[in-house]
């Protein structure tokens, strides 16, 4: 098998052993979803607003579901960094970048999947008003499966962007904090996108993170139609390739000044 | 040309210090972790790199693998650059790091083997071939479902050395690779190191702290100190230079008359037995024997093997390292 492939399979394999945690992941989802979503229908009923409740429901547990893609950072390779594990990949016959990319793929799309397919089985048989609603057209389902993929090969040049940063730093906390903070507030994890003031959301949907969950959330619920998606994706494919092209920047950079602490 | 050329290979980390109070920049040193090195290694040589902490020996091995790249200097092993042709380098030479892990920490090792086995394109006979030899040889077979987590640190190390082994590379650099080890274990290694140079030929760059591996396994040793080479050349040659005293430890039935010994040379009771701290220069073996046979009857003799250890701390001391 290809090196690349079976990197990915490797740490797929890896992930499913913590099916614990994506048990407890989970049921924090659930619930964070939930109490977000009370929380949105006491203020709707306070004042109607622009946005009907049904579509903010759907996208708090689209944005639940999908909330192992997120995070720019492989805590995998931050541990091996500071033990210096790493020296082993490094004398691999491989491109780092792609070996690092793999990885971090395989770790979201597992975890991912391993806790979004149960949360939206228990959101779509949630009453009317709670759960999740059906997407707004078939083709629309189509084109927001593939906004997720391009999500996700976009959060993961994101992380590898981190992470090439983070060899820089030593400790990375505050580059990684303030990078978490981002991307969790415009990829819509704090506050579903739809909701910011309409001059806010003409830039912040091309940012880089409104691709990631904004994007395929918007293209299911049919907030933006089937006629917008060909420009959502290309949106999504720019980003990808130029964040991915950064990355290759940095590692290349980094390769050649590397240090490996102790020993 | 040899296999392995080094010349003149330098190397330096900055290493920054915290603040005192009142200053307002940081300290920066600089450290040369390697001063103008050079040697060169034949293939098929198995070779003892030492030194004391800090020498330098795992930053030569970095650059070596093509880990990191030399502020100085030149290296070629096999005639390619190992820092500017890195894949290509690092496809035939197999490397173990002592207190690291190359294999998945929560998987079984047979899931790390096979993903090696990726990495390096391996046939899949060829693959299927080394692995049955590796486990065979290193006692693997009843571990291999086993996750790393699980397993013991000298099962651990044996599941490394065979993953570092199973595209068959042509260099092996073993970075204290029978640190913790038990007895038992570290025979072992030795044995299984001794005969994969033997029998397949491979060259090796053996870097310990554990001198009774390097006089059971290297023919020739290369000593760093303070990133210099101070040595190069055979074990025995290394220590005669140290080998400053000896002790031999007997016994006598009933009564004995020690008679004054040379200067340099020193006797103290431990108990019903004498031990006897002697110079070799001062005192040739064979004359102190007849003396002490002469003192009286003589029921048990030992002589104490020379203590590699203490030679080479004596070394590190004389090098000032």
């Amino acid at each position: 098998m290809n090196a690349y492939a079976s990197t990915f399979r490797m740490r797929w394999k890896m992930e499913t052993q913590y099916r614990g945690a994506a048990f407890g992941g989970l049921f924090c989802q659930l619930f964070f979803g939930l109490f977000l979503i009370a929380l949105y229908r006491a203020l709707y009923a306070g004042k109607p607003q622009s946005m009907p409740v049904s579509a903010i429901v759907t996208y708090v547990w689209l944005q639940q579901a999908f909330f192992r893609m997120l995070l720019s950072d492989d805590e995998d390779l931050l541990s091996k960094i500071q033990t210096g594990s790493i020296a082993y990949d490094l004398c691999r016959p491989l491109n780092l970048y792609g070996y690092y990319y793999m990885r971090s793929m395989a770790q979201k799309a597992l975890g991912s999947i391993m806790r979004s397919v149960p949360m939206i089985l228990v959101a779509v048989l949630l009453p009317g008003g709670w759960g999740l609603a059906a997407p707004a057209s078939v083709p629309a389902l189509l084109c927001a499966l593939a906004a997720v993929f391009l999500g996700l090969l976009c959060v993961c040049a994101m992380t590898n962007i981190t992470m090439g940063l983070t060899m820089r730093t030593l400790d990375s906390r505050g580059v990684r904090a303030m990078l978490n903070l981002l991307m969790m507030t415009f990829s819509g994890n704090i506050l579903p996108l739809t909701l910011f003031p309409d001059s806010w959301q003409r830039v912040i949907t091309l940012l880089p993170y409104a691709q990631l969950l904004d994007a395929p959330i918007r293209l299911y619920t049919g907030e933006w139609a089937l006629s917008q998606a060909p420009s959502v994706l290309i949106t999504q494919m720019i980003w990808t390739l130029l964040l991915t092209f950064l990355g290759l920047i940095i590692w290349k950079q980094n390769q050649k000044r590397i240090i490996v602490q102790g020993g | 040309m040899s296999y392995i050329e080094v010349h003149d290979l330098c190397k330096r980390f900055t290493v920054r210090k915290k603040r005192e109070k009142g200053q307002f920049l940081r300290e920066k040193t600089i450290v040369e972790a390697l001063k103008n090195v050079s040697f060169s290694i034949d293939q098929g040589e198995l070779v003892g790199y030492i030194g004391p902490n800090g020498a330098g020996k795992s930053t030569t091995v970095k650059i070596l693998s093509g880990i990191l790249t030399p502020d100085g200097g030149e290296a070629s092993i096999g005639g390619i650059v190992p820092w500017k042709e890195r894949k290509k380098h690092v496809k035939r030479i197999g490397v173990v790091f002592g207190q690291r892990s190359q294999l998945w920490w929560d998987v079984p090792i047979i899931d790390s083997y096979n993903l090696l086995r990726d990495i390096y394109r391996v046939p899949e006979n060829d693959y299927q071939k080394r692995l049955r030899e590796l486990t065979d040889a290193l006692d693997l077979g009843n571990i291999l479902r086993t996750p790393l987590r699980l397993l013991s640190l000298g099962q651990k190390m044996r599941a490394e050395l065979c993953g570092s082994l199973l595209h068959r590379p042509e260099l092996l650099f073993l970075d204290e690779p029978t640190i913790g080890l038990d007895a038992v274990s570290k025979l072992s290694l030795r044995d299984f190191l001794k005969e994969e140079n033997q029998k397949n030929g491979t060259t090796i760059l053996l870097t310990t702290h554990d001198m009774e591996d390097i006089a059971a396994l290297c023919p020739r040793v290369l000593v760093l100190g303070h990133g210099k080479k101070l040595f190069d050349g055979a074990l025995p040659d290394l220590l005669s230079r140290y080998d400053t005293q000896r002790v031999v430890n007997v016994r006598y039935n009933g009564d004995c008359f020690l008679p004054r010994l040379p200067k340099g040379c020193s006797v103290t009771k431990e108990g019903d037995s004498y031990k006897i701290i002697y110079a070799p220069e001062q005192l040739q073996t064979p004359q102190l024997l007849s003396i002490l046979q002469s003192a009286g009857e003589i029921r048990e003799l030992t002589a104490q093997p020379q203590n590699v250890d203490h030679m080479i701390a004596a070394m590190y001391k004389e090098m000032d390292l």
